[in-house]
């Protein structure tokens, strides 16, 4: 059925997914209206030096004060990303930690460096941990710093690891040893995704942090999104990528950037006369996984339709997770939804595995046949509880040791 | 080629995007139709001694829907009484091939057929629509006028159900688009297999689970006969975003259309959003979420020589559907229902016609 027009919005499509045209731009700023301005945000606003500075400020300020999740002298673990919004997160806290600032921060941020840049050789990755040290230094604060393959390899070496901090060779090959090489790029983006959020939650409880930082901005988590609702975690939606991941019940993550986008950070930087490093990266094939495509996809709309990455974030927002719910899974540690008696699309697809997979025996009638089928689905049909629909699909491809 | 997974000892002919099984010919035949039984069976999507429209457009989905249906009700007794339900846009070169496509079906599974025109309900062909409106936006009055036109028919058929043959592709492809609108009332309801659109007839769909491709591979393999051609007035592209993406998703992963029904069946809206309600129209009764719904505002348009009315700002139409009525008191000039060009609202004229003063005997059966 021609499916076109369905949806009565077809005509709207300029109005919300409206491309970017050239617009008129006022010449000063549109907050004072004196200065001169110097800075386009949304193709449309325009700001001068100083008001887009503060503005950027309040913002960030503005997403901690609006949860009102931290209190004094809390200790919050900061996970420090090679890039802008890493480096602007630096600037964020140092400049609001100072003792002038209006509206001071009151916590005291740890920084973590996750030396996960497998691609570089160990000169490289060490030249970058040194870069690393001394960008955070200027920021006057003390770098943290472990090793990812060395943390998944035995989680239980934790406070070795975080003093230690060896760059060796192999650690390309632990990683292999841990992770399934033959699994899909999909399902080993996602384990590592999940993996890395338990490093961050046993570092910040070694550190006894309540919070920990992460340095994501508007697309990434447009992209983890969409990437999410591809992988069938739907479900999560909220924890993953809303402001604050409360699955454990010790430490929360924190997401302070979610609502900035790559420009904004880097003329904030731009203005500071902050330098980010950078990393030599490789080529990614965007049709390599889903995360990749999702990336691309995501991009190609902030280019074309900035407004469409702003309506997938708040559709986001407005989904929540089920309360009433006491199952977690043992991978994600995310609630498990309860399905009750609603036939759903994994039970179709174990359903069609099992067809698929059984000799059709021709001596018996078509009922019997599909009796015969059906009561064996009811009798495997309650088997690995504990694992959420994503995760047991990653568990059937990898084999976490 | 390897040998069928289903160990019958026969070569493989495909590889199931579903699960990546392989099987031959007759045990993928025997799968699809059981998958479809349990479909219908576990989401208990009819009760017996009933009757079932099913929404016939001549296409792979609904050729393949009305030859599965109609052979699990024989195989496994559902004693549902099946007829076919067509809609006539009136898109010369298009329609008019595909509804032979459709008689073809009504006869070779021995189902009757109603065929409703848009000339019936509303007055228009789509041709004529085109005429008005240009070639840009007519996808949103065909879009609206079949909803409603379905409906429509599936209450003058007094069936007890209506099924659509709405594939996992397609739910897949909505649930991305309505994440990518933000629109939250949809995303909450599009992955539902049965809907109630106000009137009390459920809308089912009983291929919900099954993919595209499996759907092509069973009409092509059973050698059924369906149209297969896009529609002459060139898509929109809007779903475009969402279906190319879905496409190369496919590529990577097929299971993925899968995964995004699951997430979609296991999202949950959160209870401080707001989320439109359902009411009726206020001039011809039809389910909506505005005081007037979609069709009676576009037919105003039309009847009034503004088509342009209703492709826009919903405050600007209830604007202008404000002042024309205040017009009309005042003025009172009115030459009837050929009048085109008065201002009047309300009356008969630009209703769509009520159910129960269609007569059964004008239309083609």
């Amino acid at each position: 059925m021609c499916s076109v027009g369905d949806d009565d919005y077809d005509n709207q499509a300029e109005k919300t997914m409206r491309k970017e045209s050239g617009i008129k731009l006022s010449e000063t700023c549109n907050k004072c209206r004196v200065e001169k301005s110097c800075v386009v945000l949304r193709g449309k606003d325009a700001y001068c030096k100083n008001c887009f500075l503060i503005g950027t400020i309040h913002k960030f300020k503005a997403s901690l004060g609006k949860y009102r999740l931290i209190q004094t002298n809390d200790r919050v673990l900061v996970w420090y990303k090679v890039g802008h919004p890493s480096t602007s997160l630096l600037h964020f806290l140092r400049s609001g930690l100072d003792l002038m600032a209006h509206k001071r921060l009151r916590f005291q941020p740890l920084i973590l460096f996750i030396d996960d840049q497998y691609h570089l050789n160990v000169d490289e990755r060490k030249l970058l941990l040194e870069q690393v040290k001394k960008e955070v230094s200027s920021f006057d604060f003390e770098l943290h710093c472990i090793s990812f393959a060395d943390y998944i390899t035995d989680p239980k070496k934790l406070p070795e690891l975080v003093t230690t901090n060896i760059i060796s060779e192999d650690d390309k090959e632990k990683l292999d040893y841990v992770i399934n090489k033959k699994a899909s790029k999909t399902n080993k983006n996602d384990i590592k995704r999940l993996l890395r959020r338990q490093l961050l939650i046993d570092v910040a409880k070694y550190y006894k942090c309540k919070f920990v930082f992460t340095p994501e901005i508007s697309v990434d988590i447009a992209s983890d999104l969409l990437s999410n609702v591809s992988l069938g975690r739907g479900s999560h939606i909220s924890i993953d990528t809303g402001f604050c991941d409360d699955r454990d019940t010790e430490v929360k993550i924190l997401k302070p950037l979610r609502l900035f986008d790559m420009k904004e950070l880097a003329f904030y930087n731009n203005h500071n006369n902050l330098e980010p490093l950078s990393v030599r990266q490789i080529e990614v094939n965007p049709y390599s996984s889903v995360q990749d495509l999702m990336t691309k996809f995501v991009t190609d709309l902030q280019v074309n339709y900035p407004a469409t990455v702003t309506t997938i974030l708040k559709t986001g927002d407005k989904l929540s997770l089920n309360k009433h719910i006491d199952v977690h899974c043992r991978l994600c540690k995310g609630p498990i939804p309860e399905i009750g008696d609603q036939l759903t699309s994994q039970q179709s697809t174990n359903f069609s595995h099992l067809v698929s997979n059984e000799f059709l025996d021709y001596g018996i009638t078509r009922q019997e046949r599909f009796q015969n089928i059906s009561d064996k689905f009811d009798q495997n049909s309650d088997v690995n509880d504990s694992i959420c629909y994503s995760c047991s699909s990653i568990c059937n491809d990898i084999c976490v040791k | 080629m390897p040998s069928c997974s289903a160990k019958c000892g026969r070569n493989a002919i495909l590889k199931r995007p579903k699960t990546s099984d392989v099987l031959c010919k007759e045990c993928f035949f025997e799968a699809f139709e059981n998958e479809v039984h349990f479909t219908i069976t576990r989401a208990k999507l009819f009760t017996p001694n009933t009757t079932v429209a099913i929404a016939a457009s001549g296409g792979k989905d609904s050729t393949v829907l009305a030859y599965v249906l109609k052979l699990l009700n024989e195989k496994y007794d559902y004693r549902l009484k099946l007829l076919l339900l067509s809609i006539d846009e009136g898109i010369t070169g298009y329609r008019d091939d595909s509804l032979d496509t459709v008689k073809q079906n009504r006869d070779d599974y021995e189902m009757s057929l109603k065929i409703l025109s848009y000339k019936d309900l509303y007055g228009w062909t789509m041709d004529e629509i085109v005429a008005e409106i240009g070639r840009k936006n007519n996808c949103t009055f065909c879009g609206v006028f079949r909803r409603q036109a379905l409906d429509r028919g599936a209450n003058l058929l007094k069936v007890d159900y209506l099924a659509t043959g709405h594939n996992a592709d397609d739910i897949a492809e909505t649930v991305l688009m309505n994440i990518l609108r933000g629109d939250l009332a949809r995303l909450s309801r599009c992955t539902s297999i049965i809907t109630d659109s106000g009137d009390g007839i459920p809308r089912v769909k009983p291929l919900k689970y099954c993919y595209e491709k499996e759907i092509v591979m069973y009409a092509y393999f059973r050698k059924l006969v369906y149209f297969s051609t896009e529609c002459v007035f060139a898509p929109n592209a809007y779903r475009g975003h969402a279906r190319v993406l879905l496409k190369d998703l496919e590529k990577i992963d097929p299971t993925v259309i899968m995964n995004i029904i699951h997430s979609g069946e296991t999202m949950k809206v959160s209870e401080t959003s707001k989320m439109p309600k359902l009411t009726n129209c206020t001039r011809c009764g039809y389910v909506s979420s505005q005081e007037i719904c979609k069709a009676c505002v576009l037919l105003e348009g039309l009847n009034k020589g503004l088509p342009r009315l209703g492709i826009g700002k919903s405050s600007k139409v209830k604007r202008l559907l404000k002042e024309n009525e205040e017009k009309n008191k005042s003025s009172g000039i009115c030459r009837g229902e050929e009048d085109k060009t008065c201002l009047c609202s309300g009356t008969d004229s630009m209703k769509p016609v009520k159910i129960n003063e269609l007569v059964l005997k004008e239309l083609r059966i």
